[in-house]
């Protein structure tokens, strides 16, 4: 059991804020759930936790191997940030790859008429019959946006964590366990897909922050006073 | 995955199947560290195994009664997140309680559930009667399932000695995932209009067994030869309740062919 | 960097694209996760089938099991035993496959059985013949993931990430569950089980359960299917996987991660800025080469 001290409230806020970034960023990541797997909606073809834990978790990868050499809180977050990223973008554009070439399908989607991004018509290209299709500029720009704040979340849960209890694998450990529990309470926010920032479902983060939020303090005062054995 | 979620109605209370898998579960991971302490040894782990089956039971029953609403986001979320919740309220009460410590863990993961389903309802506006209840027995079997499991691989409850056994070794990662399966896959593998809660129940029996199983390999390593009674007591509870199951696949399915083409409506 | 370092990566890369082709064609033929909801809608439409109906729950997870479960058998065997590196991850792969087997077999035997009213059989020797495809496949897929974490954190080669080998193993089998889920799946489950509709749109949300129950000669299989994913969605995953390895690794073994730490994010941002500008210039090809729907009938010029 550790004391109490003034360094415990700095951890703890790293926690909820690492808890925020992570809840904030399954919103920006595109996700079509089932219907996308059959190209009859736009976004990513999987599940919201699926896709946002493996992208954070593989910033996690990152984020541990460099504080291992480091002590430096922004450049162990950003870094695994850029993991994250790096992940989501190779993923989203072998989706693509396989909408083009393998299902025959120009990406766009039916949620906007035009693109914010790049101001091109959308609904010439939708197939009948379906809500989009594929990963167009503006979700896969949103996707980079979700695993940036996803990796730095994770990171910055484990950076907190590593400097309470020293012990690589308990803090990689809790930093997943925390990470799924926002992950998921977004995912129910957003009630299973999302196609990025420019979809109505956009507009209801403030309540997913609100539960982020609360969520994540509570686990954070408990993980904050678990020590790393001796 | 949300097309016609669950069928069948409940035949075995929810507040009997709470009472065994708690009760079981504690009494499986206490039984564990009194008799190896007194005896010195390792070879009564597997009773904390024992205890993990029945938790993953209980478990498993609340996810079935969760998912019948349709909560849209499919089943792998809500046990990834019980095992979230479980995992930090089960080393949180391990590393302050010493002996006490997973009641401690227990009772904390349960709060935590409840506190969680209270945040889907009242700020997400999720709107699922069941929600805080089932999240709370989610919660309590996934603590049970993680330090069961670990007591399992370690021996005895003493904090420093699940950390340098469960933790630093990295087997906490199948014990981890194990358990989310166990309680996750049957519902998941019986999804479908004509699913009875028996034949789930009894699946959850089979995945249980692997858990424990997964553990009692890991425990090979760490107990020394008496983690061979665990894995073997493991495999022949699985192979009792596979046939179990079998028995009930036959007696629920519109016909088990060894082979053959489609029926009347297919072809 | 060294090259030792540098062959390593090598080989890193290496195994992620076979072991990502390898997840992808596992989950194709067992039909796992998202397009498993139209063989599940298949029966319920009336077209009853022959296709493997394997759902558990989702692939990052089981892929997780299967890493996680390999590699700490292969921790046991090595610390405890003293066994070779590479006996030891082979036999942990096999208790993987099994565990895949077990867990395939009773999702098939539970999903069928709960659709009885649909007059939707069990078959016995679809369970025989496809259950050892998919755990060969597993096989692969946790040996090479496997050896990606050996790799990473063994403590006699250069990289030595202080997570635990189950944990990375576990990180692992999460994404490539994810990536796999979100590419190799899409050709599965949009090109292959409507190949009856024409190439070059979406699924039309009528056709839904509409899937090819009828093969060239006799009745679809999963195995077809699998045959039909390994010319494209197979190796696209593998490519996908294998990128994410690569690219990870790779800026961390040019640049030392102590002293050159800000290089090295500077080049990861760089690979990301031009993963965009790619997607861009593929969206532009696409929509040019396709063009619009000819059909199309709305007042918004393409």
């Amino acid at each position: 059991m550790m004391a109490f001290d003034a360094n415990m409230v700095l951890y703890i806020i790293e926690i909820v804020i690492g808890g925020l970034l992570v809840g904030v960023g399954v919103h920006f990541v595109p996700v079509g759930g089932a219907p996308a797997a059959m190209a009859q909606a736009t976004g990513v073809g999987t599940g919201t936790v699926q896709l946002a834990a493996g992208s954070g978790l593989t910033g996690l990868l990152s984020a541990g191997l460099m504080m291992s050499v480091t002590d430096n809180i922004a450049l162990i977050v950003i870094s695994g940030a850029v993991g994250a990223m790096i992940m989501m973008d190779a993923t989203m554009i072998v989706g693509n790859w396989v909408y083009i070439y393998g299902v025959g399908v120009p990406p766009c989607s039916a949620k906007v008429d035009y693109d914010p991004i790049t101001k091109e018509p959308q609904p010439p290209y939708i197939s009948p019959g379906t809500v989009g299709h594929g990963i167009p500029t503006v979700s896969y720009v949103s996707g980079t946006i979700g695993g940036l704040l996803g990796g730095a979340g994770g990171s910055l849960i484990y950076y907190a964590l590593m400097s309470i209890n020293q012990n690589p694998g308990l803090s990689g450990f809790f930093a997943i366990g925390i990470f799924v529990v926002n992950a998921v309470i977004a995912s129910y926010n957003i009630q299973g897909t999302i196609e990025g920032f420019h979809d109505p479902k956009f507009k209801r983060v403030p309540r997913a922050v609100q539960a982020c939020l609360v969520a994540s303090l509570i686990i954070g005062i408990f993980a904050v006073l678990i020590t790393g054995g001796a | 995955m949300s097309v016609a979620a669950g069928g069948g109605e409940a035949k075995i209370d929810k507040t009997k199947l709470m009472m065994y898998g708690l009760g079981g579960g504690v009494l499986g991971i206490y039984l564990t560290h009194v008799l190896n302490t007194i005896t010195g040894s390792g070879y009564f782990s597997f009773l904390a195994g024992l205890g993990v089956i029945a938790a993953v039971v209980m478990g498993s029953d609340a996810v079935r009664r969760v998912c019948a609403y349709g909560i849209g986001t499919g089943v792998p979320s809500i046990g990834l997140m019980a095992m979230g919740m479980g995992l930090v309220a089960a080393m949180f009460g391990l590393s302050i309680g010493g002996v006490a410590g997973p009641i401690i863990g227990i009772a904390i993961a349960m709060g935590f559930g409840y506190f969680v389903g209270l945040l889907a309802n009242r700020i997400i506006k999720m709107n699922i009667p069941v929600m805080e209840e089932t999240l709370m027995t989610l919660g309590g079997a996934g603590a049970i399932v993680l330090i069961g499991l670990s007591v399992v691989v370690s021996g005895e409850i003493s904090y420093p000695l699940i950390i340098s056994s469960v933790v630093d070794t990295g087997y906490i990662a199948i014990l981890f995932i194990a358990g989310t399966l166990a309680i996750l896959h049957p519902f998941n593998a019986n999804l479908g209009p004509d699913e009875t809660q028996d034949r789930t129940l009894v699946h959850t029996i089979s995945t249980g067994a692997l858990a424990m199983f997964a553990a009692g390999l890991a425990s090979l390593a760490t107990i020394g030869g008496a983690g061979f009674l665990t894995v073997i007591i493991a495999v022949i509870i699985w192979i009792k309740a596979f046939m179990w199951y079998f028995q009930l696949v036959k007696r629920d399915s519109s016909g088990v062919v060894g082979t053959g083409l489609l029926p009347e409506g297919g072809l | 960097m060294d090259m030792v370092s540098m062959g390593l990566l090598a080989a890193m890369g290496a195994l992620a694209t076979v072991a990502g082709a390898s997840e992808d064609l596992e989950s194709d033929v067992g039909s796992q996760s998202n397009p498993n909801s139209q063989v599940q809608l298949a029966a319920q439409v009336g077209h009853p089938h022959r296709i493997y109906n394997k759902a558990i729950s989702g692939e990052p997870p089981s892929n997780a099991l299967y890493a996680a479960l390999a590699a700490v058998t292969a921790s046991v065997l090595m610390s405890g035993y003293g066994m070779n590196a590479f006996f030891a991850i082979a036999i942990g792969a096999v208790v993987a496959a099994i565990f895949n087997g077990i867990y395939s077999t009773t999702a098939y035997l539970g999903r069928n059985t709960s659709q009885a009213r649909f007059n939707q059989y069990v078959y016995l020797d679809v369970l025989r013949t496809h259950t050892t495809t998919i755990m060969a496949h597993a096989y692969i897929t946790a040996f090479c993931v496997v050896t990606i974490s050996y790799i990473m954190t063994a403590p006699w080669l250069p990289i030595q990430h202080p997570f635990p080998m189950p944990l990375v193993a576990f990180i692992w089998g999460l994404a490539i569950g994810a990536i796999g889920s979100s590419t190799g799946d899409v050709h599965y489950g949009a090109e292959r089980e409507f190949q009856a509709y024409p190439f070059g749109a979406g699924l039309n949300a009528a056709n839904s359960g509409d899937i090819v129950t009828k093969a060239e000669a006799g009745l679809r299989s999963s195995i077809d299917n699998a045959w039909f994913c390994a010319r494209f969605g197979g190796p696209a995953t593998g490519m996908a996987f294998g990128l994410t390895v690569f690219l990870d690794n790779w800026r961390t073994t040019i640049f030392d991660p102590a002293t050159q730490g800000w290089l090295a994010i500077a080049t990861g941002i760089v690979i990301v800025i031009l993963f965009n500008i790619y997607n861009r210039i593929l969206e532009i090809r696409a929509k040019k080469r396709y063009g619009p729907y000819p059909e199309y009938v709305g007042d918004i010029e393409a």
